[in-house]
């Protein structure tokens, strides 16, 4: 009863088969592989005694070039000591120091290196582009003038919407600033008058005559006579 | 309709013959001289930013790059990008029909667009066609900065045009030698330029008319009304009266501020 077998309840070595089949099919291929190569020596040996430069044949899988959306993006390698040594040309195959380019693996020493092989033909081909560029009709060119012209509109309505909205915020900070201030002013005006209230108070206390101008000019004028009045002045 | 190659290469192959020819009749792989070429196919900014671009690309680059009009400048004589793209259009070679994009619909929104389009028509264009292309800008008065060997100037596109209907060489280039609207005007090539202000020979004549005290025999309007294009004999009936309304209007508004 438990007796091992694989989920698909068949045994490892059903496998067997596979690497018969992979075998019949490797040295398929490698032959087809090998008839290619030779093709392609025979084909690169003619285009040099015709003094050309040799390109695989187009499969007619390829499609159209088109331009760059944005710049080529070197800021990979921005900031890295590179040091190359003396005399390296072009192209060096595999990966390195510089810029690298994975379709084709191979690596160049800068950016102009770099941008002139992402043009070239063997790059082009690398990448399934025949290296030919679609024209372009005159109301293709009125539409890209309407798009271009639209997103740029678009941006600066943003730019608007958020100085707006910086606005805004710049207006409630110095609504509470100002409300921050008022605040302060009230709360010293208020510790002015306790003071004074108290300060008022304190004399009293102490039974210091506090004056009213004009209040007790009568009591001033009957001391200076020699008269003195009974008590206090209030009444 | 054939296809652009993305780089320059058979552009400049064929700069020796059998290349297509501009429709001025000149060779556009060698409109710019040899020097300026090779520095243009040098510089980065033509290895990354004009290759595999279409004529609708144009207007993405000069909207994102060009920022000023010139030929090469800085010490190092560095082409700008103005030029660059001038030189990509020699290549692409576009026809009138997006040549007028680029100058009127484009030209509106982008001044350096149109900018652009002025110089390679020059360039390229016969000179009647340059005349009647290029001269409506002459009332452009958008600001457009320049760069030189020299440093940066402010000018204007009715500045720019008016150099490239009159001076030899613009941004680097050698402009070929065109036949004075004079001359296009007395073989009857060119119709005599109607500027916005008045022809001044026109206004001069006027002058001395006034001067001598005799009246202006023409009504307003009516040198308007020998340009008025043909219209359909339907159309012409409802079109004619409003016309004539109008000017019935004009011409009553003038003779009762003469009284
Ligand atoms: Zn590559």
């Amino acid at each position: 009863m438990s007796s091992k077998k694989g989920a698909y309840e068949s045994n490892a070595s059903d496998t067997d088969f596979r690497k018969k089949f992979d075998r019949a099919e490797y040295a398929a291929k490698a032959s087809v592989r090998e008839a290619a190569e030779k093709e392609e020596s025979k084909a690169r040996y003619e285009a040099k005694l015709a003094g050309k430069k040799y390109y695989k044949p187009l499969t007619g899988d390829e499609i159209l070039t088109s331009a760059r959306a944005s710049r080529l993006d070197v800021s990979a390698n921005v900031g890295k000591m590179v040091l190359m040594p003396a005399g390296a040309a072009t192209g060096k195959r595999g990966r390195g120091a510089g810029f690298y380019c994975k379709d084709c693996d191979l690596t160049f020493k800068d950016s102009v290196q770099w941008v002139e092989h992402e043009n070239s033909m063997q790059h082009l081909r690398a990448i399934g582009q025949t290296g030919e560029v679609q024209r372009a009709t005159a109301s293709e060119v009125r539409e890209r003038i309407e798009r271009v012209w639209e997103a740029l509109e678009e941006e600066r309505q943003q730019d608007v919407k958020s100085l707006g909205e910086r606005l805004k915020v710049r207006q409630v900070e110095e609504e509470q600033d100002r409300e921050e201030r008022r605040r302060k002013r009230k709360e010293l005006a208020e510790r002015k008058l306790a003071k004074t209230e108290e300060e008022a108070r304190i004399k009293l206390e102490y039974g210091e005559d506090v004056r009213v101008e004009g209040e007790h000019d009568e009591d001033d004028m009957m001391a200076s006579m020699g008269i003195v009045g009974f008590g206090s002045t209030r009444k | 309709m054939a296809n652009h190659r993305a780089d320059e290469k058979r552009f400049l192959d064929e700069r020796g013959s059998g290349g297509p020819l501009a429709p001025n009749g000149l060779n556009p792989a060698t409109i710019m001289e040899k020097p300026v070429r090779e520095r243009i196919i040098d510089c980065y900014f033509w290895k990354d930013q004009c290759f595999a671009l279409n004529e609708a690309d144009i207007v993405d680059r000069v909207v994102v790059h060009v920022k000023f009009i010139g030929g090469t400048y800085g010490d190092a004589q560095r082409p700008s990008p103005f030029l660059c793209l001038a030189f990509k259009l020699l290549q692409l070679g576009p026809s009138d029909d997006i040549l007028r994009e680029y100058l009127d619909f484009g030209g509106e929104k982008f001044k350096y667009l149109r900018a652009l389009a002025c110089f390679y028509i020059r360039l390229t264009r016969q000179a009647k066609n340059v005349y009647n292309l290029l001269e409506p800008y002459l009332e452009d008065r958008r600001k457009l900065k320049r760069k030189t060997r020299m440093g940066t100037a402010l000018t204007f596109i009715d500045q720019f045009v008016d150099d490239l209907l009159t001076k030899e060489r613009v941004c680097a280039t050698t402009l070929w030698k065109m036949p004075k609207r004079e001359i296009l005007e007395d073989l009857e090539v060119l119709e005599p330029r109607i500027s916005p202000l008045g022809d001044i020979e026109d206004l001069l004549e006027s002058d001395v008319e006034e001067m001598d005290g005799k009246g202006r025999d023409k009504s307003p309007g009516s040198e308007f009304g020998e340009v008025t294009p043909e219209r359909e004999p339907g159309e012409m009936d409802v079109d004619k009266g409003a016309n004539e309304g109008q000017t019935m209007e004009a011409e009553s508004e003038v003779a009762s501020g003469k009284v």
